[in-house]
């Protein structure tokens, strides 16, 4: 599983890349992209490893009960 | 500026699936019980006058998107931090909306499927409107969002010897509060959630219409809500709706012989469709001009594979997913859908008379058109 993700990744950042240089975009676009498919890469990885990162949902409702906005 | 426009006819489409979105599956005002209704309309009054506040800020900034006013309004720096925190806040609401969607499907209909495969499928569709522009995405709203209120009324006549209209006694069983809190997050989940069509608003092709058509649709959903929360109600009774997951669902189920499930599902595909493509579009544009690029394309593909992977990681269950939609979510919102959009509003008016009375002491002064 970890395999099939790490290759379709691969293949969908290979070809919108191969996109970006041939339309001679910024490179903040192609820094921007790759930083977002590396997180969710990651992640996947992660996930499918059957390891479970602390999530945003848990971070943010950490944050609101630290200012006491949430009990 | 791309030149693409859309219709009042069609932003009130579009604006009325965003607003049901995923209500078919999550009745945010159901902390409020059998009372649910009396928060639906005051959240209905109150998302009334968000919008309204949407629509002005949109009017007094033409042809400018969320970001663009942030920016010009906050200046660069500031601007562009907000414009940031946007981004992530609509990409964190379309996976919301992606999750809720692969729960649902995965709880009911495709039950051995696992949520992931569920919501890489249906992204694909998305990514493909997304990336077919809001044209497209205003025509595919006047052909498919029609059906939620057709689908709603079919189940409601094919529950209609299924009714007990004293489950809605007593009124204010438990007090005003409860009803006032379900309001508030009623207010946050979905009518808020329209901060998102700042960056769509650019796009009516007669401004002047915008106000009616978002007021128009904010009306219709409320109805549409209140309607759709009376039926479940006097059909499944208030101690049922209390303990049930998927409420319409539940109701879907009751008429015999015929199996609506499907219709239900078509219901969550295109509200939850439209939801996402919005969000989504706005989070790919703001990403386009806070990097100062032309096309939102360019970013459509990591987001909403960013999104799906989000939606993945976020919760742990459909428990936890119930529990932070109730808990978390409408104070987490307040800043994005509430606190920053009345400073723009009020930085907007500012930023309007200052040039007015700028404009009469040039015409006083001989400079304005009319001395020249």
């Amino acid at each position: 599983m970890v395999i099939i993700i790490i290759v379709l990744f691969l293949a969908i950042i290979a070809y919108d890349v191969r996109g970006f240089i041939r339309k001679k975009e910024q490179a903040s676009v192609i820094i921007i992209y790759l930083v977002l498919m590396g997180i969710s890469l990651v992640v996947s990885v992660l996930l499918a490893s059957g390891i479970k990162p602390s999530s945003p949902a848990q971070w943010i409702e950490t944050a609101l009960k630290m200012v006491g906005v949430v009990k | 500026m791309e030149k693409t426009q859309i219709s009042g006819i069609q932003l009130y489409l579009i604006l009325l699936g965003f607003l049901f979105g995923s209500s078919v599956i999550l009745t945010p005002a159901l902390g409020a019980g059998r009372d649910a209704w009396l928060s639906m309309l005051i959240a209905g009054a109150a998302g009334s006058l968000l919008m309204w506040i949407y629509a002005t800020i949109a009017l007094l900034n033409p042809s400018k998107t969320l970001v663009e006013i942030l920016r010009e309004r906050m200046g660069r720096i500031a601007g562009t931090i907000l414009s940031v925190l946007y981004i992530w806040y609509f990409i964190h609401l379309a996976a919301l909306v992606f999750r809720n969607f692969g729960e649902f499907i995965c709880t009911t209909t495709l039950v051995e499927t696992p949520v992931a495969v569920v919501m890489g499928l249906f992204a694909l569709v998305l990514l493909y409107a997304v990336n077919s522009g809001v044209e497209v995405m205003g025509r595919m709203s006047e052909l498919l969002v029609i059906l939620i209120p057709v689908v709603a009324f079919l189940i409601s006549i094919a529950l209609i010897t299924a009714h007990d209209f004293t489950a809605f006694l007593p009124v204010l069983e438990n007090g005003l509060s409860p009803v006032i809190h379900a309001a508030f997050v009623n207010l946050t989940f979905p009518f808020g959630e329209a901060v998102a069509f700042l960056m769509v608003f650019p796009h009516l092709n007669r401004m002047d219409n915008l106000k009616k058509v978002v007021i128009s649709s904010t009306a219709t959903s409320s109805a549409l809500a209140i309607f759709v929360f009376a039926r479940d109600l006097i059909a499944l009774g208030s101690d049922l709706i209390a303990r049930a997951t998927f409420i319409p669902h539940l109701t879907s189920l009751l008429i015999p012989e015929f199996n609506v499930v499907p219709l239900v599902d078509i219901n969550l595909l295109v509200g939850g469709g439209v939801k996402i493509s919005v969000c989504i579009y706005a989070a790919a544009k703001g990403l386009s001009q806070v990097t100062g690029t032309h096309d939102y394309r360019s970013f459509s593909r990591a987001v909403i594979t960013f999104c799906v992977v989000l939606a993945v990681w976020v919760y742990e269950n459909t428990i936890e997913m119930f529990g932070w939609a109730e808990e978390i979510w409408p104070y987490y919102s307040i800043p994005f859908q509430i606190i920053i959009p009345l400073l723009l509003l009020l930085l907007s008016l500012r930023g309007r008379s200052k040039t007015s009375r700028e404009n009469t002491e040039d015409a006083g002064m001989g400079y304005g058109p009319a001395n020249s």
